[in-house]
């Protein structure tokens, strides 16, 4: 994060200035977004599985 | 009258003010004997006098220094017929209007010619024609509200319904049994969200603010309406080109994806076979399935229950088994409609002054990068999982590229690659199962990133 802080000032990128709260911010949104998604993913994994188990000796649709 | 009368009314017109009478009279005598007329000379004077009054007034302001009120006359006689120009002269002044006809010119070519999603690229097109033409038209301005203007602001500012409702009847076309009968699909629907995020920060890198690298990080949920969506809500300056962005990639699947896929598989790995052993999915299981994911999605991630219930409200019509009608309406009108009017209404937001900037070129690249991001990301998460599997349970790597949402479109790829490696090779069901996890992944995604939006920037 020091490097970022002693860089940044003199990066000027093609859309202008960069915030380094911003690439924090960016950073961590990545990080819980993917946790998120995973949550939510093995979630429903859990509850297909669930569901499979419970219902599955019924007949084939 | 005879036509030898004319030199002498043209010498009494141009003498009749400056010359003296008995001068003029000479000067017309004169010019009698040079054409020989019979005509008498007094005759034509009286002709000429006649025609100098009828000319005098214009004459006098010409002579005394009038000619600025003539042209203010003139001017204003001409101003009566300028609403015929008007618009000629506004395109010269503001030739970006141009350049927009000659993009809706090449999104329509895009959708006649190659097949690009037409369904929303022409009506997109003939929009970006329609918003860039001169005066309020179906813009409006302070005075008028324009058609256009009011399908943007009730169907997707005030509420977002166009993209929510084209989701029931996403969701009534969409079948979750081979994700039911696969469930473990659903990591891949999850890993090929990578992109999404992975773009975040890129253009954030590249100077947009965070709001607008968000909304175009959602390009790669490769999910048109989720982009809508996400982009609306977080009021991106580039709404217009992360929408085109959206539609265009996806329609470019074909060409993205095996790119991308080739770059991180090997000949072996593409050919690696995966049977398919559909696990028996019960009706109760199809019927709950939409509505505990909808549970799930609220409760983790609120901010997607509008697109994720929608769309389980779509696929709960079609599994319900006692709503046929209701399910076609979905699938059918209902989704056409939609989609007739999201195009046009989109276009709100390729006005040129907004449209036609770097940062819309930016956009598009990065909604590149998003797309082969999220397809290497599905790609290798498979790749890792089958580091733990068993050598007869390995996962061809190219079904996690599946994860993204392009449905079905990603799914065909996958399989038309497979059958190009081997061709007893099918892997459309696992790539199926995938593809509609990726639906739910991106769906996620856009919640996610709009919860977080919602704490940082309250």
């Amino acid at each position: 994060m020091n490097l970022i802080s002693v860089l940044l000032p003199a990066f000027k990128s093609a859309m202008g200035e960069v915030s380094q709260l911003d690439i924090s911010r960016s950073l961590e949104l990545m990080g819980k977004g993917m946790l998120g998604i995973l949550v939510v993913m093995v979630l429903i994994f859990l509850v297909i599985k669930g569901l499979n188990t419970v219902t599955g000796s019924k007949k084939k649709d | 009258m005879n036509i030898q009368i004319f030199p002498l009314l043209a010498v009494g017109c141009l003498n009749w003010l400056e010359m003296d009478k008995a001068f003029l009279y000479n000067r017309m005598c004169f010019y009698r004997e040079k054409i020989s007329s019979k005509i008498s000379v007094s005759r034509a004077l009286i002709a000429a006098r006649a025609l100098c009054e009828k000319c005098r007034s214009q004459f006098l302001l010409h002579c005394t220094g009038g000619g600025e009120k003539l042209a203010k006359e003139r001017k204003k006689q001409l101003n009566e017929f300028s609403f015929l120009i008007d618009g000629a002269k506004y395109i010269i002044d503001n030739p970006k209007m141009a350049v927009m006809w000659v993009i809706g010119g090449l999104l329509i070519w895009l959708a006649i010619k190659k097949d690009f999603e037409p369904a929303l690229l022409l009506p997109m097109g003939f929009g970006a024609i329609l918003v860039n033409l001169p005066l309020p038209g179906v813009v409006g301005d302070d005075s008028v509200t324009g058609i256009v203007q009011w399908l943007y602001h009730v169907g997707i500012e005030a509420s977002e319904a166009m993209p929510l409702l084209l989701f029931v009847g996403i969701g009534a076309m969409i079948d979750f049994g081979p994700l039911l009968s696969n469930p473990r699909m659903l990591l891949f629907g999850g890993a090929a969200q990578f992109g999404i995020f992975f773009t975040v920060v890129m253009a954030v890198l590249l100077g947009f603010p965070l709001e607008d690298a968000m909304s175009a990080g959602v390009i790669g949920a490769a999910d048109g309406p989720t982009s809508i969506m996400v982009a609306q809500r977080l009021h991106s300056n580039y709404f217009g080109a992360i929408t085109v962005a959206a539609y265009s990639y996806m329609a470019l699947v074909p060409i993205i994806q095996p790119m991308a896929i080739k770059l991180v598989t090997t000949k072996h790995e593409r050919q690696i076979r995966m049977p398919y052993n559909p696990a028996n999915v019960s009706k109760t299981t199809r019927i709950l399935f939409p509505i505990i994911v909808t549970i799930i999605a609220g409760l983790i991630a609120p901010d997607s229950v509008a697109l994720v219930g929608f769309l389980m409200f779509g696929n709960l019509i079609r599994e319900s088994g006692c709503l046929d009608n209701l399910m076609q309406t979905a699938q059918g009108p209902l989704a056409n409609l939609i989609t007739i009017f999201l195009g046009i209404t989109i276009s709100f937001q390729m006005r040129a002054e907004a449209f036609l900037s770097w940062g819309t070129i930016l956009i598009m690249c990065l909604g590149l990068v998003a797309f082969v991001v999220d397809t290497i990301g599905g790609v290798l998460f498979a790749k890792l999982l089958n580091l733990f599997l068993p050598k007869d349970k390995k996962i061809n790597p190219m079904v996690g590229g599946a994860g993204i949402s392009a449905f079905p479109m990603s799914a065909r790829v996958i399989q038309k690659m497979a059958l190009k490696e081997d061709n007893q090779n099918h892997l459309l069901m696992h790539a199926v199962g995938a593809n509609v996890a990726g639906q739910i992944g991106s769906v996620v995604a856009g919640g996610i990133i709009l919860s977080l939006a919602g704490m940082w920037f309250k």
